[in-house]
């Protein structure tokens, strides 16, 4: 070993207690950064899987405007032939039309106002995890069929169960007066109450006949085979549309901007609380290397008399301060990943944290996966800070005059 | 009494012995206080807009209803009490806040577009302070009284309904024998609330409107009742329960909203966590700073020792001395707390993640909220684990030999 | 009675992995008032002896009494107790708390003591004033000269009004007109207050200051001389 490496570690060892408080200070740190961020990262992207796979998607095909407002009559013309060569000219199955209104609808006993889509019952089993949810009946089937399949608590709220009737009354696309008389073939539990209590389907060809649609919808949902990819496949989609229609191509932040905007405040809050620790832990630095290096002022007077250059025992310091980062670092990243192994196999549950989870689509335990970033971020930005507070110690020692620093005891 | 002077004499002259090290260990302390305050402020204060909007959504903070009406809002779930001797009852009660409501899921339509929304059938009057819109801000006007004829309804309900005030809209509900009940409205007036959410979701009738339209007599679905402060609804509770009989169930606002309720238990606990989490990040350098003052003063520890004092002396000299830096830490930390949130309490604005925050639950402005039982939280939490902290360098510094400590040579 | 009697007291040290004598059956008895040297070369016992009459430390076996006290089983409160009431301690450096000012370090002991603040201080200006230190009461340690600190620690060493004095090598850091002023103050203090001095010292100088003079070598007394004050 290099000799300026050696006398590093063995300098860091002078005082093996005061090595191990500062370095135990970032390994607490450093756990927890690692827990957290692995929880949080693990989080978000279940937030993201669980909130878009059952209606909005990665991306949505839509006329102009109707992202805001969802208009009726902002249409996509034809939009069974434009998901159809979409689906060719991409060479994907992940590709579904929809059209979408708002209706009361009315059992023998009860009516309700609620959102009803319109969908290509084949392709929507492959954009939308609804139709894997169904728990009592089955799903759609034919594009034609009078048939529909609700939501749990609506089909609780309307009173009726695999069989009964229901009659739906809206408006057509022209405002003209819309109704049908639709079957009951498939119940869904989706556990998001909004989707259970307000939500029915119903074959697309039904659809455009009760509405009035003459072929046009409201979205085509296309999706990519996972999120990552979704901004490829939206250039790629983008280019494939007509020009001369007017349609416009929406990702899911822009479809469902509360998700992204909401991990975006969770994760400052956390980057704040994240910051205030990592500052904790280099005022300790501070401190612990302040105190070697003045304990050591006499000691440094001789090596500076004997010709050595202040700045070489500044980079020595800094060299101390690396490797007690380091210590700090690796074995905190390590008891970290342990923590966070041992909590992939067993979950994770915050007491209360249920009525937390339904709000934000996600399961009420929650196994945190170790990856490359939460194990790498947290650490790193200890060890950063850590080397920045190391700098006004070893800078300290610029200053120093060889006579005075022998004098002092 | 004399000893803990000379201990105090001790501790506050060593603590300056070394003041970079003292200095460093106060700002470290200073600013891990501060962080706690400033932080429990923030999410309290977010914490409390959330509930404060959503009881206001509600609103009310105790709620009567239906036994079924809660797992089914329909019309049919009536309270079977007539509504006129429930509110001569809840009139003679007191109670700072009441109004009784027809609330019930409701289609609206206009020429162009259908919503699905919720029609309050309201005596405007009762609900002045109780609901979140505001009657001054209004487009066109806010309903009269409960016989009043129009309907009141979101901005943003509006414009995806393509309709304005003075237009005419449609909404359908069912009656009791489910029937569709369906009538004509002339749109009064527009309210706009701080999430988008309740613009598109509210739809205000007059009471007496509505109980025509849906055949409902001199009824109601629910009645609800406000006390000064939503984290103390007991009082409110109790006195609702007594004018009740059992036909109907009373809740208090965090069980008709777990979401909310939770919320609130779980930043309760979070601000506890937190503030721990900062004092052990802080206690490594506590117990440092302590080792190194205990270390460095080996001989006159032992010769402390050897002229008389008590071991116990020498732990308490050590204890003091931590917990002076302690507080004068905490003092910093506090009042840079305090000074740093004094000028946030106009509120922040993180409008940037608006549709974010809706998600939470939570408006686009958020106001700081000091209390001060979080500020006493994390003093007295700082102290006494400080305490324990620095036990361990204290009862080594007590456990000296005086001996060993005198005649060791450098 | 005695001032110091001990009884046929042992001490062994390991010192790396040799075991060291340094009380080997050893017996002393100091009258009271009485001005007692310890010499013996480095590692001979003194120390050893001192602390273990001052109750720093436990004899392996022996008794030790001060006055009409055994000490040597007594519990670590007892022993500070005692220390604090009968023994006044000079030793060789470090003799005075960093922080505190020469009339506060007078005043430790009997602040620790509970004496009030009005007897202290009234006290603690004659003692300085006796040891020749009147107009340095505020300095710090650190402000004093060697000489003037240990003057400081035998001022506070007589503080509290001790029966027995114990110096281990008072001298040793002193050079020889400051030594001889101290063993002066030494021999007065004796005299005046009636207090028992026992020091331990290799320094001639000191030696032949004494009226009685004890020899050690290897943990045992080897001499016992009683001689005429110079």
């Amino acid at each position: 070993m290099n000799i300026i490496l050696r006398l590093a570690w063995r300098n860091i060892w002078r005082q093996p207690r005061r090595t191990w408080l500062t370095a135990g200070a970032m390994v607490f740190s450093n756990v927890l950064l690692v827990f957290m961020m692995s929880f949080q990262f693990g989080m978000y992207s279940l937030m993201i899987d669980n909130s878009l796979q059952a209606l909005t998607g990665h991306m949505q095909v839509q006329a102009p405007g109707y992202v805001d407002d969802q208009r009726m009559r902002q249409t996509v013309a034809d939009v069974g032939d434009l998901s159809r060569s979409l689906r060719e000219q991409l060479a994907s199955d992940t590709i579904a039309a929809r059209a979408q209104a708002f209706v009361l609808a009315s059992s023998d006993e009860r009516s309700y106002g609620i959102a009803i889509i319109g969908v290509e019952p084949h392709f929507e089993q492959k954009v939308s995890n609804i139709s894997g949810l169904v728990s009592k009946g089955r799903f759609l089937s034919e594009n034609d069929a009078a048939e529909i399949v609700v939501g749990a608590v609506l089909a609780r709220n309307l009173r009726v169960n695999i069989g009964d009737e229901l009659t739906i009354l809206g408006s057509g696309v022209d405002g003209s007066f819309a109704a049908a008389v639709v079957t009951v073939i498939g119940i869904f539990d989706s556990g998001v109450p909004d989707l259970d209590r307000t939500l029915a389907e119903i074959p697309l060809g039904l659809f455009n006949d009760v509405f009035y649609m003459e072929g046009a919808g409201h979205h085509v949902v296309v999706n990519a085979p996972t999120v990552d990819f979704a901004p490829a496949l939206q250039a790629e989609l983008e280019a494939l549309l007509p020009e001369d229609a007017d349609l416009v191509v929406h990702d899911w932040d822009r479809l469902l901007p509360g998700l992204k905007q909401a991990i975006q405040a969770d994760l400052s809050s956390s980057f704040f609380m994240y910051g205030v620790l990592a500052i904790l832990v280099a005022f300790s630095v501070l401190n612990t290397q302040l105190m070697s290096v003045l304990e050591r002022t006499h000691e440094f007077g001789i090596v500076m008399a004997l010709g050595l250059k202040p700045g070489r025992l500044g980079r020595l310091v800094m060299l101390e301060t690396v490797m007690i980062g380091l210590l700090g670092a690796v074995i905190g990243a390590l008891l970290g990943s342990i923590l966070t192994w041992y909590f992939s196999f067993s979950g994770f549950q915050i007491p209360g944290m249920e009525e937390m989870a339904i709000q934000f689509n996600l399961p009420a335990r929650l196994y945190p996966q170790v990856t490359a970033l939460s194990l790498l971020l947290g650490p790193g930005i200890v060890f950063v800070f850590s080397l920045l507070a190391a700098v006004y110690p070893a800078l300290r020692l610029r200053w120093l005059q060889p006579v005075d620093a022998m004098r002092a005891a | 009494m004399n000893t803990l002077r000379v201990l105090l004499m001790l501790a506050w002259r060593n603590l300056w012995r070394n003041h970079r090290r003292t200095f460093i260990m106060l700002a470290a302390i200073s600013v891990g206080v501060w962080a706690m305050i400033f932080m429990t402020a923030l999410t309290q204060g977010m914490v409390n807009e959330m509930v404060k909007d959503g009881v206001s959504a509600l609103p009310g903070h105790v709620q009567v209803h239906h036994p079924n009406y809660r797992d089914d809002p329909n019309i049919n779930n009536l309270i079977p009490m007539a509504d006129t001797e429930l509110s001569a009852k809840f009139a003679a009660a007191g109670f700072e806040q009441w109004a009784s409501r027809i609330k019930v899921p409701a289609v609206i339509t206009s020429e162009r577009e259908s919503r699905g929304v919720t029609l309050l059938g309201i005596d405007p009057n009762r609900e002045r302070d109780l609901t979140f819109v505001d009657y001054e801000d209004i487009d066109g006007r806010f309903l009269e009284d409960e016989a009043d004829k129009g309907v009141v309804i979101g901005r943003k309900l509006a414009e995806t309904l393509d309709t304005d005030v003075g237009k005419r809209i449609v909404i359908m509900s069912q009656d009791p024998k489910n029937d569709i009940a369906d009538r004509g409205f002339r749109v009064v007036g527009l309210f706009g609330a701080n999430m988008q959410s309740l613009e598109e979701t509210y739809v205000f009738a007059g009471k007496q409107t509505i109980q025509k339209l849906l055949s409902v007599g001199d009824h109601v679905t629910e009645l609800v009742a406000m006390g000064d402060d939503y984290r103390n609804v007991e009082p409110v509770y109790e006195k609702v329960v007594k004018l009740v009989d059992d036909s109907v169930v009373v809740n208090r606002w965090f069980e008709l909203d777990s979401y909310l309720g939770t919320m609130l238990r779980v930043m309760d606990g979070f601000v506890l966590i937190w503030v721990v989490v900062i004092f052990l990040a802080l206690s490594f350098g506590l117990v440092n700073t302590l080792v190194m003052a205990v270390f460095e003063r080996v001989r006159e520890i032992g010769l402390m020792l050897a002229l008389g004092m008590k071991p116990s002396s020498i732990l308490g000299q050590i204890i003091i001395e931590s917990m002076l830096l302690l507080v004068i830490g905490l003092a910093i930390g506090n009042v840079l707390a305090v000074a740093s949130i004094a000028p946030l309490n106009s509120g922040i604005d993180i409008s940037i993640v608006a549709e974010g925050m809706e998600m939470m639950g939570s408006a686009s402005v958020l106001y700081p909220q000091l209390r001060m039982e979080d500020v006493i939280l994390a003093n007295v939490v700082v102290l006494i684990l400080g305490f324990f902290a620095s036990l361990s360098p204290a009862w080594r510094a007590s456990r000296f030999q005086p001996i060993e400590a005198i005649t060791r040579v450098d | 009675m005695a001032a110091v009697r001990c009884i046929d007291i042992c001490k062994t040290y390991l010192q790396g992995d040799q075991e060291i004598k340094a009380l080997d059956h050893l017996s002393i008895e100091i009258e009271a008032g009485g001005f007692v040297c310890l010499s013996s070369p480095s590692g001979g016992g003194k120390t050893t002896l001192l602390n273990a009459i001052g109750g720093l430390d436990k004899p392996d076996s022996g008794e030790v009494w001060i006055e009409d006290q055994r000490i040597d089983t007594m519990s670590k409160g007892e022993l500070a107790d005692l220390r604090l009431r009968k023994i006044g301690f000079v030793f060789q450096a470090y003799n005075l708390i960093p922080v505190l000012t020469a009339r506060e370090n007078v005043e430790f002991v009997m602040q620790v003591q509970g004496l009030s603040p009005a007897m202290r201080r009234e006290r603690s200006t004659e003692l300085l004033n006796e040891v020749g230190l009147a107009g340095l009461e505020n300095r710090r340690p650190a402000q004093m000269s060697g000489g003037q600190q240990q003057r400081v620690a035998v001022a506070r060493a007589i503080a509290s009004r001790p029966t027995l004095v114990l110096a281990d090598e008072p001298t040793a850091n002193l050079d020889s007109k400051t030594s001889d002023g101290l063993m002066d103050l030494f021999e007065e203090l004796n005299t005046h207050h009636k207090t028992t001095f026992v020091i331990a010292t290799h320094d001639q100088r000191v030696m032949a200051h004494v009226p009685r003079l004890v020899r050690m070598l290897d943990g045992r007394i080897v001499d016992d001389i009683e001689q005429n004050a110079a």
